[in-house]
């Protein structure tokens, strides 16, 4: 569905992603496990298009020089000089790291602008299915987001890239900032994602402990260069991920 | 005395609000402080009157391809010049202001100076307030800015463009991951806000000639409101209308009517000294905070 070749990323003269390659098959969910300033971000960025954004603006006021190199494969089609809001046409939805919601708006205004791309009907249909997914969020639904708690605000913002109509979803760190309870009650609901309604997954996290039993391959990211890979479990087993993320 | 002035500060306040409505969408939800705001009003307003006087066409064609036109050149500027020097606030500014005194002082060198160019009102007449007499154009200014307000509060609520607007002028990259085009949204919030200025230039204009100086006092008056109340905050701009409103027309009654444009400098000078951020931007100050 996705494939990634020699991708490499700069920011000015510092390397952010060094001849990274990839690739995400249909239904699948694949991890990119890596710890801070790693690169998952940017990569994330990179796949939605949001560097092209980010890319355009810097060069607008003068700022920092963006280049990529190397080809994004969407469905066998070269993607990598695409728009975001056109990748967002063609299904890849990012939900960004730290909770990305509107703060001043409801929880169902939030949901209304994700649809944003959608017809209404269509979008009316999401929201109630989400609700389903999500069932705490039906009574917040005219609470503004900016009052949520942080593991609400997270099951929003999954809320929303799914109002989006994502074929291949990209998770930026969902885990980020939530109890151990919380986590796992994601980790659930990644996975019934992908096994109930098809939704191809790629997510980054830095907590390979409660991800990599979900994922069907993995990869290890280190200071932008792809040292690892492997299927879950081959990562589990491995020693070097064992000491580095489980700390035995 | 004091009846009169309560009912045309109100009035007085609806003008205001109506002045600073156009300013304070664009730059609530692109960023972008456009100083070109009362050059867009004076053209509109002198567009209004060329087309009905010089060309011959009905009033409300006038009024028609007045507002389209202020849309246009909203989004010209956007596309033109804007999008070349986004995110430097300064060269934005300067950008705008620049051709708003271009646009402007063209209209005085072509010669449009004089008595002889004014709009036509709405509705003639007047009615009485016990002994207060107010004229149906006035009510029709108020009643327009209620009914914009109003508009604009379901508009941005209620539909895709609306809410398109809402996400970024709250988070421009978040608002991108769901497909929403930031530099299409920006433009449109521009071409929006020029509208709303002609729309205002065409209910308020009536009341006096069109001048070129108009086009400053404009500026200066969406300035203050937009200063005093926050900018971006739509409550802010309310609550500073009317404050400021009020004590203009207070001054006008009670002191010297020359005095009343004092009202607003004094007003921008203080709250940027006490308060730059404005009367109602508490929940701006909470953001930068965390």
């Amino acid at each position: 569905m996705l494939s990634v070749n020699n991708l490499m990323v700069f920011f000015e003269n510092a390397l952010a992603l060094n001849d990274f390659s990839m690739e995400v098959k249909e239904g699948q969910i694949v991890g990119v496990i890596g710890s801070n300033s790693a690169g998952k971000t940017t990569l994330m960025n990179t796949l939605s298009g949001l560097i092209i954004d980010m890319r355009i603006k810097e060069k607008r006021k003068g700022g920092e020089r963006i280049t990529v190199y190397g080809e994004v494969l969407f469905r066998g089609e070269d993607i990598s000089e695409t728009r975001p809001n056109e990748r967002v046409k063609k299904g890849i939805v990012l939900c960004r790291e730290r909770h990305p919601v509107f703060p001043e708006s409801s929880v169902y205004e939030n949901l209304k602008i994700a649809g944003y791309l959608r017809k209404k009907s269509q979008v009316r249909e999401m929201i109630l299915q989400v609700f389903d997914l999500f069932p705490a969020l039906v009574d917040l639904k005219s609470r503004k987001a900016g009052f949520l708690s942080g593991g609400e605000q997270q099951m929003l913002a999954i809320a929303m890239a799914l109002v989006a109509g994502p074929k291949l979803l990209l998770l930026d760190e969902p885990l980020l900032g939530l109890s151990p309870m919380m986590q796992n009650l994601f980790v659930d609901c990644i996975k019934s994602l992908r096994n109930e309604s098809g939704i191809t997954v790629l997510l980054s996290e830095q907590f390979a402990r409660p991800v990599l039993p979900i994922i069907d391959y993995g990869y290890v990211l280190e200071n932008g260069m792809l040292t690892l890979t492997g299927t879950g479990q081959d990562l589990m087993d491995n020693p070097e991920i064992k000491a580095a993320y489980f700390g035995v | 005395m004091l009846l009169g002035t309560l009912i045309y500060g109100f009035i007085n306040s609806c003008i205001l609000a109506l002045l600073a409505l156009g300013f304070n969408l664009t730059f609530g939800i692109s960023g972008v402080a456009n100083f070109a705001y009362g050059a867009i009003y004076i053209f509109s307003g002198f567009l209004t009157w060329i087309t009905m006087n010089s060309i011959g066409l009905p009033y409300l064609l006038s009024v028609f391809i007045s507002i389209l036109c202020a849309a246009l050149i909203g989004l010209l500027i956007y596309y033109i010049v804007i999008l070349r020097v986004k995110g430097l606030a300064l060269s934005e500014v300067m950008a705008t202001f620049g051709l708003g005194i271009a646009i402007m002082e063209l209209f005085r060198y072509f010669d449009f100076v004089g008595f002889k160019y004014t709009l036509p009102v709405f509705f003639d007449g007047s009615i009485g307030f016990g002994e207060v007499y107010v004229d149906y154009q006035r009510l029709f200014i108020a009643l327009i800015a209620v009914a914009l307000t109003l508009f604009l509060y379901f508009f941005t609520r209620h539909s895709k463009i609306g809410l398109a607007f809402r996400a970024i002028a709250q988070d421009e990259r978040t608002a991108l991951t769901f497909g929403i085009d930031s530099d299409r949204i920006g433009a449109l919030s521009m071409a929006f806000g020029a509208a709303l200025a002609a729309i205002a230039a065409i209910v308020i204009l009536p009341l006096g000639t069109i001048a070129v100086e108009g086009g400053y006092e404009v500026l200066i008056n969406a300035l203050a409101v937009c200063i005093v109340g926050g900018l971006g905050s739509t409550v802010g701009i309310l609550v500073a209308s009317v404050l400021i409103g009020y004590a203009q027309t207070f001054t006008a009654n009670y002191l010297e009517p020359h005095w009343m444009m004092l009202v607003s400098l004094i007003a921008i000078a203080v709250v940027l000294t006490i308060k730059p951020s404005g009367l109602f931007s508490r929940q701006k100050e909470l953001e930068e905070r965390i």
